[in-house]
């Protein structure tokens, strides 16, 4: 039998964690909603002295007194939502009465700590303050990956060489998380970026070209030609898939002439892009090669290569018609599916 | 000879009943190191996810695309709501398939009707065999809306027919009835963001019942009253809350629910997809995802994001809650058995030799030694070994540390997400985690036990869910 001692002793504990769990849950109900009540209060009169200062122009030594003794989470969240809202000289004077009440020196001196936690809080703070600070470019070769990713976030909105310069080498990030940072924060940096971007393409490969080409690819333009044609021929399949890409971004006929090369690539994923390239560039003239695609042994160059000569108008319906006919039934095969497409569908298949 | 043989009784009752109450600490004990785990976890989630502007990085136009998979099989009362709220998700690149499974009732005629639906044809590749597709359809109204008619295969059919039609680097899978909360995407899609490894990510699954729903939107969560729905909502939070993210720190997941998990369509397709013959095809994915990911040494984390939310709808009839209850124990089985190569095999890391044996020992066994111990405790009070003080004694002690641990569960969401706002929210659910060991839990363990059983015997039927609908809050009239 159990010993009933043992069993008393078990349940004296049990019954213990269970009152502890019960007083913590009740008590953290009740600061929940005293706290609610309290941080709702200040939180609406918070947002109208902020209003005032940021819709008035003139400063109002209370509402700054006001907003700076305020709980720092509250100070927070009234700053983030209204920085949402505005743009232009508005935010410049949200940042002016932020600076004001310790906000962004509160959020420097986050980016500072050793805590990795804390620095990304400081910085997400600058970040969405969009307050151009030197101790975020900083955090930008931080040791954790989180950080730098907030870093390139902010840097989207910071698009100078120097910055820009620093984000290109981020490419080569081994943590994906900053990788895609990066990359996004380059995309919305937006033209300023083309110039530099092509110039680091033309001498990187690997990873950094892969990331970059992808930015590359989303922008697109003829700038990128002479990097993409380079990068077409890497050894890396990622590096050639997304060159290849950026080929059919550029839709120019240098980077047609390379595309129908690229149909004979050794990587499946290549040959599909080449053609889907080409089909939305309508390039007739390579209506022989992508019909020679229709035979391919991979499923998704056929069914690319099929959706281009569609694309490509009637010769590439000649191309389609003949294919049926042929001696390759997985050739016929798509050709006819590609045939039976209702418009609307092979366009939005293309 | 009878003297004998209530000794050899008295024996066994009393050996049975320590071996069962070692057990029962020993699974506490394992669970508060899986409580522990999630608050460390749920720790540093929450201060990763302050204050992070999700409009911004995680609506990239960089972002993989997503095709939702939405099988649905006779959902003609939910359906329209709930296609709503996916279309309306906020994530820049979605697609959405439904895929109706030879529906018996007016689905189909729901969807052309409401969705503008055109027959359509397209080119797909079939790298999984499936039921016959009768018809294609796409919205004019909503041009990333999908809809494929096909013969009847089960919910695995659907989703393999899904795959074949998808579009996006990543899918959703989910039922046609849960409702996923708007950024509940942007959410779930981070660990794929942040790590190449990833091959499957899953979500927390909420309890709707009770709660106000508006246009396929949870507007206020409510504790159900009904008392069934209200356990669940309780098993629900623990389940996920302290079971799969504890188990993100601990060596990773196995499971993710069907409900709401969102997978690498190419891995998924590579392990050849949704298996049909079995009625855990979830957990079996995620199971062959991570054994080929050691077989292949490829990519195979399987991680558990708790800030996107589902909610789904639980049954409130002991009948159809006990067909579930059976059948996914029938899943578990299935996929343990199926997949048993790896239990305690150091090839398979620490899912071969942590994870799975716990699923073995502790999800799957734990019926059969609940069980034993009610069954041995009753024996002991009918024969005399045990007084009506001892039992109540044991039965407590047994179930007490359980409950505690339930309750910090309560905590755990209090201090994260709190969505249960209100005081009587509050005192519900306090109240259904009490009562939970008064009856409810072993009424499970029948129902467990009953699937293992149907397991041993071959069974593989699904059973029908009967779904009320969202239009109305769901459980509203009990609550007023």
């Amino acid at each position: 039998m159990v010993d009933r001692h043992f069993l008393n002793i078990v349940m004296l504990v049990e019954i213990a964690l269970l009152v502890l769990a019960v007083a913590v849950f009740f008590a953290h109900g009740l600061w929940l909603f005293l706290n609610h009540r309290r941080v709702m209060r200040l939180t609406e009169t918070a947002r109208q002295s902020l209003a005032r200062l940021v819709t008035r122009g003139t400063i109002n030594l209370e509402d700054i007194e006001l907003l700076r003794q305020l709980r720092h989470d509250v100070q927070v969240t009234v700053f983030l939502e209204t920085s949402r809202n505005l743009t232009g000289s508005g935010k410049e004077r949200l940042r002016f009465v932020a600076h004001e009440v310790l906000l962004i020196e509160r959020a420097r001196k986050l980016c500072e700590s050793r805590l990795w936690t804390r620095r990304l809080r400081g910085e997400r703070l600058l970040s969405r303050m969009d307050v151009a600070d030197p101790i975020v470019v900083k955090l930008l070769s931080d040791e954790n990956a989180a950080v730098r990713a907030q870093a390139a976030e902010w840097a989207a909105a910071q698009p100078s060489p120097p910055i820009i310069a620093t984000m290109l080498t981020m490419l080569a990030d081994p943590a994906t998380q900053a990788r895609f940072a990066v990359q996004d924060a380059l995309l919305r940096m937006g033209s300023i970026v083309t110039e530099p971007l092509a110039a680091f393409l033309e001498t990187h490969t690997g990873l950094p070209a892969e990331s970059g080409l992808r930015v590359a690819g989303a922008i697109g333009g003829s700038r990128f030609l002479l990097a993409a044609n380079r990068l077409s021929a890497n050894e890396n399949v990622g590096v050639r898939v997304a060159a290849t890409n950026v080929l059919a971004a550029i839709g120019d006929v240098s980077s047609a002439d390379r595309l129908a090369t690229l149909l004979k690539d050794p990587d499946s994923g290549v040959r599909a892009a080449a053609a889907r390239g080409l089909g939305r560039m309508q390039h007739w003239q390579s209506g022989s090669q992508l019909a020679e695609c229709l035979r391919d042994s991979s499923w998704q160059v056929r069914r690319e290569a099929g959706l281009a000569l569609r694309a490509i108008g009637a010769p590439g319906a000649l191309f389609l018609r003949r294919a049926i006919k042929g001696d390759d039934r997985f050739a016929s095969d798509m050709a006819q599916q590609v045939l039976d497409l209702p418009e609307a569908a092979a366009t939005a298949a293309g | 000879m009878s003297e004998f043989l209530a000794t050899a009784i008295n024996q066994v009752l009393i050996k049975g009943q320590f071996v069962v109450l070692v057990y029962f600490l020993a699974v506490n004990g394992w669970y508060l190191v899986l409580l522990v785990s999630s608050l460390i976890e749920m720790r540093r989630h929450m201060l990763l996810i302050a204050d992070e502007s999700r409009h911004l990085l995680l609506s990239s136009t960089l972002s993989p695309r997503i095709s939702i998979l939405a099988p649905a099989f006779n959902e003609e009362a939910t359906i329209e709501v709930s296609l709503r709220a996916l279309l309306a998700l906020q994530y820049p690149s979605l697609e959405v398939i439904v895929i109706n499974d030879g529906s018996k009732d007016r689905t189909v005629e729901v969807l052309k009707e409401r969705f503008d639906l055109v027959p359509v044809k397209t080119i797909y590749q079939q790298r999984v065999k499936t039921k016959q597709v009768r018809d294609l359809y796409r919205s004019a109204s909503y041009p990333s809306l999908v809809v494929v008619d096909k013969e009847n295969g089960g919910k695995a059919d659907a989703l393999n027919v899904g795959l074949s039609f998808a579009q996006g680097e990543l899918v959703c899978a989910m039922d046609a009835d849960t409702l996923i909360e708007p950024d509940g995407l942007q959410r779930m899609v981070r660990p794929f963001l942040y790590a190449t490894d990833v091959v499957a990510t899953g979500g927390t699954i909420r309890v709707v019942n009770g709660s106000e729903v508006k246009l396929g939107r949870v507007v206020r969560a409510r504790v159900p009253v009904n008392a069934l729905a209200g356990m669940q909502v309780v098993e629900y939070l623990r389940a996920f809350l302290f079971g799969r993210l504890g188990w993100n720190r601990l060596g990773g997941n196995i499971i993710i629910s069907g409900a709401f998990g969102l997978f690498r369509r190419e891995s998924v397709l590579s392990s050849g997809g949704y298996l049909h013959d079995t009625v855990g095809e979830d957990m079996e994915l995620v199971l062959r995802l991570r054994r080929l990911s050691y077989e292949r040494e490829g990519p195979g984390r399987i991680a558990f994001v708790p800030d996107p939310v589902a909610w789904t709808e639980v049954p409130e009839s002991m009948r159809v809650l006990g067909r579930q209850r059976d059948r996914w124990h029938r899943g578990l089985a299935d996929c343990l058995w199926r997949h048993r190569g790896m239990l305690f095999n150091p090839r398979y890391g620490v899912t071969g030799v942590f994870v799975f044996p716990y699923y073995v020992f502790v999800e799957l066994l734990a019926p059969v030694i609940e069980a034993v111990g009610l069954i041995s405790l009753a024996l002991g009070l009918a024969f005399h070994v045990v007084d009506w003080s001892f039992a109540g004694l044991f039965y407590l002690t047994a179930y007490g540390l359980g409950t505690a641990l339930t309750a910090f569960t309560l905590i755990l969401e209090d201090v994260s997400f709190h969505r249960y706002d209100s005081f009587r929210d509050r005192a519900l659910l306090f109240w259904w985690a009490m009562l939970e060991n008064l009856g409810y839990r072993q009424v499970t363990v029948y129902w467990r036990l009953r699937g293992l059983w149907k397991f041993l015997r071959g069974r593989k039927d699904w059973g029908a869910m009967e779904r009320k609908g969202f239009q109305k809050p769901v459980g509203i009239a009990e609550t007023n």
